[in-house]
């Protein structure tokens, strides 16, 4: 048997009439970064909701690290870090309390300071949530997400909004982590950060998945489909450009 | 408990850091003291004259004559409560009555007047005067004159500040209950903050109880800045005692802050939740007696106001701090808000949720 840590089967999600999962049956690796690719709105958000047990599974099954998350959440709760989407984190509290405070509601004591080295802001260890960038919140989610030792790590769309500059930077981050001993799955809509970041990538839309393999391995598939692109290629993209002109460094601090 | 602990730590340190929030549950109420304190809105209307009739239907034709002057408001009892009453500042002056007075028979009345209140009773005493000399010259022939002895009594002059300042503090612990929590919570909730607390192994039932703590915290430090500086500046009566206050304003807390549960259950964005709280909060704060006495209220409003809760802390918070009403006394106020607390604890659970 692999060493399968999060398993998937035949997971439903509906919202009335609509149907947002409907069957979608995959299973990650342990210390694996699994992405979940797709436009919006097809069903990549509903699927980590529920296995992070925030939605009501409507069918199907799910089994992380063993334990079956709809029968037993609150023991799935206790092994997964988890970073939302929108997540947001109370005011007034500076980092090292937020982190404190998430950290006792897993009855743990936690040592910020290793967390925010972790993630790369140990220099703001006093800061508060609303006076950090973009990159360095999502860096403090991650660094929140952390609190409890996790096994599995979920990162919903971490580098939406971000520069490149940020985004390479907290590509750098969820690498470090995953070589820590950590597992990761986490969704995004930019197909350059799935080739770059992830082992296997499962494509999904409309509520399905149409394809999961690792990134190169797709390509190969699609050439061998006799797929060509119109244009030239280049050795170079717009991107490149940007970063060679602007440079490969953070510029939020 | 110890992550309720924690949570109620946290939260205590939020709140204090949010200026806002000192800004609305101490800061503003002292302001409306001071500004209410300036307006004087005693000494006007008519002067409070008790009457004691010890002599029956001998009285009542001089008790009919002193009714009918507009400048007094005239109350009878028994000459322990009427006195009792001109102590507590309540009468300006007492006339007493004695068992044998008969018009007609030369004699003298004595009549008990607040000393802190010279002119009023100067006035009262020239009118009163006036009563009885014009009752004895209509009879014919004229009996003898019926003078006044006059006798000063200390009063302890309630004034407009003991009246407002328990009213304030009430009306700052519902304004702190339905207020803080509606938008707090409404603001946890549309932010996400909620949905990222419950994918930890944490119990609502905890967040809650941290949160509520917190909240009962701070009504318990409105209590006392708001006395406290009603001692200190206004002139404050003070007569209670702390424990006494202490329960019957958690008490109260406990019903606002299950309203402002309720009403962010019900929300799910600040403009909802706004219109909502001002319409629970406003007829309470203007009826409920905090500004102003319910007794010139209309019939049926008067008697409806009677079950606001608002009405049963302002009352009670006024009886215990100026008149130093015992446990027993304000029973009926400890009572009425112990079923409020059941109604609206009741519907919070019911209307509250997560998402």
């Amino acid at each position: 048997m692999t060493d399968t840590i999060l398993e998937v089967k035949n997971l439903v999600k509906r919202y009335g009439d609509l149907v947002a999962v409907n069957g979608v049956s995959f299973s990650v690796h342990r210390q694996e970064i699994f992405g979940i690719l797709g436009p919006n709105g097809a069903g990549k958000t509903s699927t980590l909701e529920m296995i992070e047990t925030l939605r009501p599974i409507d069918g199907g099954e799910v089994s992380l690290n063993g334990i079956d998350v709809r029968t037993k959440p609150q023991e799935v709760k206790r092994v997964i870090g988890v970073q939302l989407q929108s997540s947001s984190f109370f005011d007034k509290l500076n980092l090292k309390e937020l982190l404190l405070l998430f950290g006792e509601m897993y009855g743990r004591v936690v040592e910020p300071m290793k967390l925010l080295t972790q993630v790369e802001l140990d220099d703001k260890v006093s800061a508060q949530v609303s006076e950090l960038s973009g990159g360095q919140k999502q860096r403090f989610s991650i660094a929140a997400a952390l609190v409890n030792d996790p096994v599995v790590i979920f990162l919903d769309e971490p580098t939406t909004g971000l520069d490149p500059q940020a985004r390479r930077h907290l590509w750098g981050v969820i690498k470090q982590i995953r070589s820590e001993g950590k597992t990761i799955v986490l969704t995004t809509h930019y197909m350059e950060e799935a080739e770059e970041l992830c082992d296997r990538v499962a494509i999904m839309d409309k509520g399905k998945i149409i394809a999961l393999d690792p990134p190169q391995e797709l390509v190969r598939q699609l050439l061998a489909r006799g797929f060509t692109k119109e244009r030239i290629e280049r050795l170079a993209s717009l991107e490149d450009v940007f970063l060679s002109l602007t440079g490969h460094s953070l510029r939020e601090d | 408990m110890r992550l309720k602990w924690k949570i109620f730590v946290a939260s205590l340190r939020m709140f204090t850091r949010q200026r806002e929030a000192i800004i609305w549950t101490l800061l503003l109420p002292l302001f409306m003291i001071t500004l209410f304190g300036f307006v004087k809105f005693d000494g006007m209307g008519k002067l409070d004259l008790g009457v004691v009739n010890e002599a029956g239907a001998n009285g009542n034709q001089l008790i009919e004559s002193l009714k009918s002057v507009k400048a007094l408001k005239v109350s009878g009892g028994a000459q322990d409560i009427e006195l009792a009453e001109l102590g507590k500042g309540e009468r300006d002056m007492v006339l007493i009555i004695p068992p044998n007075f008969y018009l007609g028979a030369a004699s003298q009345l004595t009549v008990y007047f607040n000393d802190a209140r010279p002119q009023e009773v100067q006035l009262g005493q020239l009118v009163l005067q006036r009563v009885l000399d014009e009752i004895v010259f209509a009879q014919s022939p004229p009996p003898n004159r019926i003078v006044l002895a006059a006798v000063p009594v200390k009063s302890r002059n309630l004034t407009y500040i003991d009246f407002l300042v328990p009213g304030i503090l009430s009306m700052s612990i519902m304004q702190m209950g339905i207020f803080g929590v509606a938008f707090g919570f409404v603001q946890l909730k549309k932010r996400g903050i909620l949905r990222r607390l419950w994918v930890t192994p944490i119990k609502p039932s905890d967040f809650i109880l941290g949160q509520v703590a917190m909240r009962l915290l701070v009504v318990l430090m409105q209590i006392c800045i708001i006395i406290g500086v009603g001692v200190a500046f206004f002139g404050l009566h003070f007569m209670g005692n702390f424990l006494e206050l202490f329960l019957l304003g958690l008490l109260g807390g406990i019903v606002f802050l299950s309203m402002g549960f309720a009403l962010a259950g019900i929300s799910k964005s600040e403009d909802q939740v706004a219109p909502l709280a001002n319409v629970i909060s406003l007829p309470m704060m203007l009826l409920s007696g905090v500004f102003f006495s319910r007794n010139n209220l209309p019939g049926v409003i008067h008697t409806i106001t009677d079950y606001f809760p608002l009405t049963y802390l302002a009352d009670g918070m006024r009886s215990i701090a100026i008149d130093g009403a015992t446990f027993a006394q304000v029973g009926p106020q400890f009572l009425g808000l112990g079923v409020w607390c059941i109604i609206s604890c009741t519907i919070a659970v019911k209307m509250f949720r997560w998402e």
